[in-house]
């Protein structure tokens, strides 16, 4: 009796081996395969519904409720959920299955059901796997779509136009739609647009992380007084001459903010290149406008130089080294074209040699331009530079940035900089939380599908060209971000991007991507709110007595967003 | 021999300012005091990682550097002339100076056209305000 039930139980047992093995593979096929078969396939197992649910640009769709509702019952039977691949995957009772119908639902979709044929119960009621054919959920628009996209707009508006502190705007925007969502959404199902946690999903802690190793960094190197004395080295090398002096300052702007950041570079370098204007004998806005611009057309050079590079960069996985090969030429080009259009626009301003300042003055100046902490300098030079190593070499041994930047900051907080309360004061919270809030805000429009719509608008326009997917890209990027924050605009396009690299032929390159790059960095040249390296330069501007107006930011900037902006363009044509 | 106390950035439409100081002080035979105040609240409205303390100090260093060259202009003209470099918002800096270098004149620079820091109706009020809170006559140039 004992042996046949050992036989009995190891009967069953290999049995279950086989159904469960049987089941993962199922599982793995299907999750590999995606969403791209169409047609049923069968396995032996228990009966058990598998499918994709997916948008109606083919994305999948994660968190979509799977019910199966055996026998025209009044309440599901089985509820599943679809994963982050859209894949879903029901385990159904082994009981009597008459009929069987399935109903997807999720917010901001409208509801699909599928209903089984008289094969696909049969196949069920063999204990076999019914493959679904990828279902396609429609967009619904809801009370909560208009929430969100009214609110994101808003905020972009309330950026713009200095009503409030960035980081105040975003999370006013974040409140708005999670109290929308909690609220409204208990009142009225319609205006729900998604849950805290998924909120929080939407949150890339790699830019995150990234962006605070870097502050930290900067925030050691930013006391050595490196800036100021390259800038004076500037003055020196120039002996006076305003042409020579002009391009040497855009050249060393250019370069430090590829490698760390342009607005902390032209807040360091503008009360400097006043001083030195002063004693060239020109007026300083000659010099701080060519510097400005070039800040904003260096910083895109590499992953680490702008926010929006970080941003596209961690979204489209691409490396340190793919901008360096992919877009640092094309930066160069554009500032070969910015330094020849500032020689031709400033050739009056630029003609003037020596200004006459005392003796005082000049020694004056020389103080302000000295090393300040040579040794914090040396110190943080190296760990900088060994950073820089690792930033390149980071892929081959899958080391992503923002391990590299927190390495690098905890090397400059424990040899460098030991006062970590100190150093920790450096990093810009209210930035960081900007960008949580930003994230959080732009998953609120991706969800209800307003993103979406903008992908399909332009895809629309775009079809199946690559060419007028990047022009138009490049250019919108570079109109729309004289007058929107560039780092929300870039953000919002991310998905939008995504969407036409997978879908317009040609464009798995990521050469949309460079293209957004360059569109939305090089548009902030276009007018003073278009980036905050000008507004930053024009406020210690204006507070040494050389005011930046608005009219006679775009005298300038705009000309030589339309130079570089085509400069790039014209790399990105040559290159992909 | 009194002091008279002019706020001052850099710039061509700050010398008339200047110029207008250092005539009112040869005329009196007053010592000129030259301020600049190192204002940055217009970092508040940023929304990139800055440090206020380090932006202070450049733009303190700048401030002394645009004081000197007033000094310097001053001096030229035979007046006696000094500076004081203070941090905060320009109005209360201005005021807590008055009061604390016991000036006896305050001069404030009329508008240039958009490039000044007051409109004419501004001004006047400002002027007002000074002599009230301090006690000093206020004149605008």
């Amino acid at each position: 009796m004992v042996r046949r039930r050992v036989k009995k139980f190891k009967a069953q047992s290999s049995k279950l081996k086989v159904q469960i093995v049987t089941l993962l593979v199922l599982i793995v096929g299907v999750s590999q395969m995606g969403c791209l078969s169409s047609s049923l396939a069968y396995a032996a197992g228990p009966p058990t519904l598998a499918g994709c649910v997916i948008d109606s640009q083919g994305e999948p769709v994660r968190g979509a409720e799977v019910a199966a509702y055996l026998n025209d019952a009044e309440e599901p039977t089985v509820v599943g959920e679809s994963q982050a691949n859209g894949v879903f995957v029901l385990d159904l009772p082994e009981d009597a299955m008459d009929s069987l119908r399935v109903e997807i639902e999720r917010p901001h979709f409208e509801t699909t059901t599928w209903i089984a044929e008289a094969d696909d119960l049969d196949h069920l009621r063999q204990g076999h796997t019914l493959r679904l054919p990828d279902i396609t959920l429609k967009r619904r628009l809801t009370l909560g779509f208009w929430i969100a996209t009214l609110t994101f707009v808003a905020i972009l508006v309330l950026i713009a136009l200095e009503k409030l502190h960035n980081a105040m705007a975003a999370l006013l925007g974040v409140a708005v739609v999670l109290g929308t969502s909690f609220v409204g959404g208990a009142i009225r199902p319609d205006l729900f647009i998604f849950d805290f946690e998924r909120a929080i999903e939407y949150v890339n802690f790699d830019v995150i992380f990234l962006v605070m190793g870097m502050m930290i960094v900067i925030g050691v190197i930013e006391e050595t007084g490196i800036f100021q004395w390259l800038a004076y080295q500037a003055y020196r090398l120039s002996g006076g001459r305003a042409w020579l002096l002009v391009v040497i300052l855009m050249i060393i702007t250019a370069v430090a903010s590829a490698l760390l950041d342009n607005v902390t570079t032209m807040l360091l370098m503008t009360p400097m290149t006043i001083q030195i204007a002063l004693a060239v004998g020109i007026n300083p806005l000659s010099l701080l406008m060519p510097e400005v611009l070039a800040s904003n057309v260096g910083g895109i050079s590499t992953l680490i130089g702008t926010p929006t590079n970080i941003l596209i960069g961690s979204y489209a996985d691409i490396s340190f080294d793919d901008f360096l090969v992919n877009l640092t030429p094309g930066v160069l080009l554009a500032l070969v074209a910015l330094i020849v259009y500032v020689l031709i626009a400033y050739r009056h301003q630029l003609l003037t040699r020596g200004g006459g300042l005392s003796e005082a003055l000049l020694e004056r100046l020389k103080e302000s331009g000295r090393i300040t902490q040579p040794q914090k300098l040396t110190k943080a030079g190296i760990v900088f530079v060994v950073m820089l190593i690792f930033f390149v070499i980071g892929e081959r041994i899958h080391l992503v940035p923002a391990v590299t930047a927190i390495l690098g900051a905890v090397a400059m907080l424990m040899w460098v900089a030991p006062d970590i309360e100190e150093m920790l004061k450096v990093v810009d919270w209210t930035t960081l939380m900007f960008f949580i809030a930003l994230f959080i805000l732009v998953g609120a429009i991706q969800e209800v599908g307003l993103i979406s719509f903008i992908a399909t608008g332009i895809k629309a326009l775009v079809g199946e060209n690559l060419s007028v997917a990047l022009l138009v890209l490049i250019w919108a990027g570079a109109i729309l971000s004289g007058v929107i924050a560039n780092i929300p605009f870039t953000a919002a396009m991310l998905p939008v991007v995504g969407f036409l690299t997978r879908t317009v032929p040609g464009a798995g390159s990521k050469v949309l991507f460079y293209g957004l790059s360059v569109g939305s960095a090089l548009g902030g040249n276009s007018s003073l709110i278009g980036a905050s390296a000008n507004l930053v330069t024009a406020g210690i501007a204006e507070r040494a007595g050389y005011p930046i107006t608005y009219k006679n930011f775009i005298k300038v900037g705009l000309p030589a967003m339309i130079v570089t902006v085509l400069a790039g363009t014209l790399w990105l044509f040559i290159r992909f | 021999m009194g002091k008279i106390l002019c706020a001052t950035r850099g710039g061509e439409a700050s010398y008339d300012t200047q110029d207008a100081a250092i005539a009112l002080a040869k005329e009196r035979d007053d010592e000129l005091l030259f301020l600049f105040v190192v204002d940055t609240h217009f970092l508040d409205k940023t929304g990139r990682a800055v440090r206020p303390d380090v932006v202070a100090e450049e733009m303190g260093h700048m401030g002394e550097f645009l004081l000197a060259m007033a000094q310097e202009r001053a001096q030229k003209h035979g007046v006696a002339a000094d500076y004081l470099l203070r941090r905060g918002e320009f109005r209360d800096e201005l005021k807590a100076a008055a009061r604390e270098e016991e000036v006896g004149l305050v001069v404030l620079g009329h508008p240039a056209g958009t490039e000044s820091a007051f409109v004419p109706s501004d001004l006047e009020a400002f002027a007002t305000e000074i002599e009230a809170e301090t006690g000093v006559e206020a004149v605008i140039v």
